[in-house]
């Protein structure tokens, strides 16, 4: 084995994972904020066309009700491996699976079919538009219920959501132009490259299959569920 | 005899193939149901790229999940290559010395976990006698093409599946993807252990473990 091979093969994957198992600064930061006061923080980076994006945010939401923790959506439109040959399967498998996963936590997916990008992004624009973070999720938690869990498949309509957006919100909806740049920059600058990615507390999980791993970090960083 | 058999598709170079591996093959030991092997080329030998990102997220997220689950991880010799080609030709070997389960546990763990060059044959030497396979039978089995074409058709019965990655579980029609949906896995096989005589299709019996 020459040394090429070595670096490449032992020491860097090695140390890779030697590196992420090193959490103590995390840890520390984490409890002096609880000593201040502060508040828990899940950033949870979702797609409205993405069946494992209704999983993650709906679950992290009945989750964290109870925690000290802030939900903060990051609503995003493109993302994705570019050139990847297999990203077709993978959303018609992703809404098959969701499914499935939904069962895990006594939910039915209403939808059978894949959501087009494009045709759900305006959910994804009215999200970016909410004025502050606490509407901002309560709308998007709201509209991904009803998204995934409550209309049948079929095509993705503003008018059935407007309703949505006047209760939690307040006032019409915003111009469907509305921009989601700044989160999918903040994604590709983490170099997430897919969703749904929780990132708690300088780790990131695919939150749709890490929900209990997500809830168990947050108990190691001091903010649990109130008894 | 059993009656429903699922095809586990499997890559010696992924870590999640690495920690599914236990649970997987003792299925059999919960349920009436017979795990079919199938060994398949990694996704970058079949010119796949796979970013960085995704590689470095693979390996924080394995090594969370391996402490959780009680499994070893971190000392890694990445196969890459040659050390992929013999682990999957040796595993078609095993299923015919009826040596599947403990050649794959054995050889998944050496790269994962103690940091094996199983491309050398001493490396690999050691992991064939562990999984209790005679040495000699291995090295010839290391030159013989036909097992070469087995794992070609394993890796291209993935495909026809309309599946990219590894592991899976194939039941049926009906797939599952990642060492953390064999729980999903499971809530189907209970009903189907609870019947006699369902027969949920599949290869034919000299190709079935377990």
């Amino acid at each position: 084995m020459n040394l090429r091979d070595r670096i490449e093969r032992r020491l860097v994957p090695r140390t890779i994972v030697a590196l992420s198992t090193i959490d103590g600064p995390r840890r520390l930061q984490a409890a002096l904020h609880r000593l201040r006061g502060g508040r828990g923080t899940v950033e949870l980076f979702v797609a409205f066309d993405d069946a494992y994006s209704a999983i993650a945010l709906v679950g992290l939401a009945d989750r964290l009700a109870s925690r000290p923790v802030d939900l903060v959506v990051q609503p995003v439109v493109e993302r994705g491996i570019p050139g990847d040959p297999a990203v077709a399967a993978k959303r018609r498998y992703a809404v098959t699976d969701a499914a499935r996963l939904a069962q895990r936590d006594g939910h039915e997916l209403s939808r059978t079919e894949v959501v087009p990008v494009q045709e759900a992004a305006f959910l994804a624009r009215w999200t970016a538009a909410a004025p502050d973070e606490r509407s901002r999720t309560a709308f998007a938690v709201a509209a991904m219920r009803r998204l995934w869990f409550e209309q049948p498949s079929g095509a993705v309509e503003p008018d059935a959501y407007a309703d949505l957006w006047r209760r939690i919100v307040g006032g019409d909806p915003p111009p469907a132009d509305a921009d989601v740049v700044t989160s999918e920059r903040r994604m590709e600058r983490r170099k997430l490259y897919d969703t749904p990615v929780a990132v708690v507390a300088g780790q990131w999980f695919f939150a749709h299959e890490r929900l209990p791993q997500i809830a168990h970090r947050l108990d190691d960083l001091g903010w649990r569920a109130a008894a | 005899m059993s009656t429903t058999t699922v095809e586990y598709f499997f890559s010696f170079r992924s870590p999640y193939s690495y920690l599914s591996g236990p649970r997987a093959f003792a299925l059999p030991e919960r349920y009436d149901v017979e795990i079919v092997f199938r060994g398949v080329t990694p996704m970058a030998m079949r010119g796949q790229s796979v970013p960085m990102s995704k590689r470095l997220h693979t390996l924080r997220d394995t090594k969370r999940e391996a402490d959780r689950l009680g499994m070893s991880f971190g000392r890694i010799h990445d196969p890459i290559g040659e050390g992929a080609v013999r682990c999957l030709r040796l595993s078609e070997h095993a299923k015919d010395m009826g040596r599947v389960e403990q050649f794959v546990l054995t050889a998944s763990r050496a790269i994962w976990a103690e940091g094996v060059e199983v491309a050398s044959d001493a490396g690999m030497r050691s992991v064939c006698e562990r999984a209790g396979l005679d040495w000699a039978g291995c090295a010839a089995a290391l030159q013989d093409e036909s097992l070469q074409a087995r794992v070609d058709a394993n890796t291209q019965r993935l495909l026809d599946l309309g599946h990219w990655g590894v592991p899976v579980f194939a039941l049926g029609d009906e797939l599952f993807w990642g060492q953390d949906r064999i729980e999903d896995l499971e809530r189907r096989l209970r009903p189907r252990a609870a019947q006699s005589g369902a027969v949920a299709g599949g290869p034919p019996p000299s190709e079935r473990c377990s």
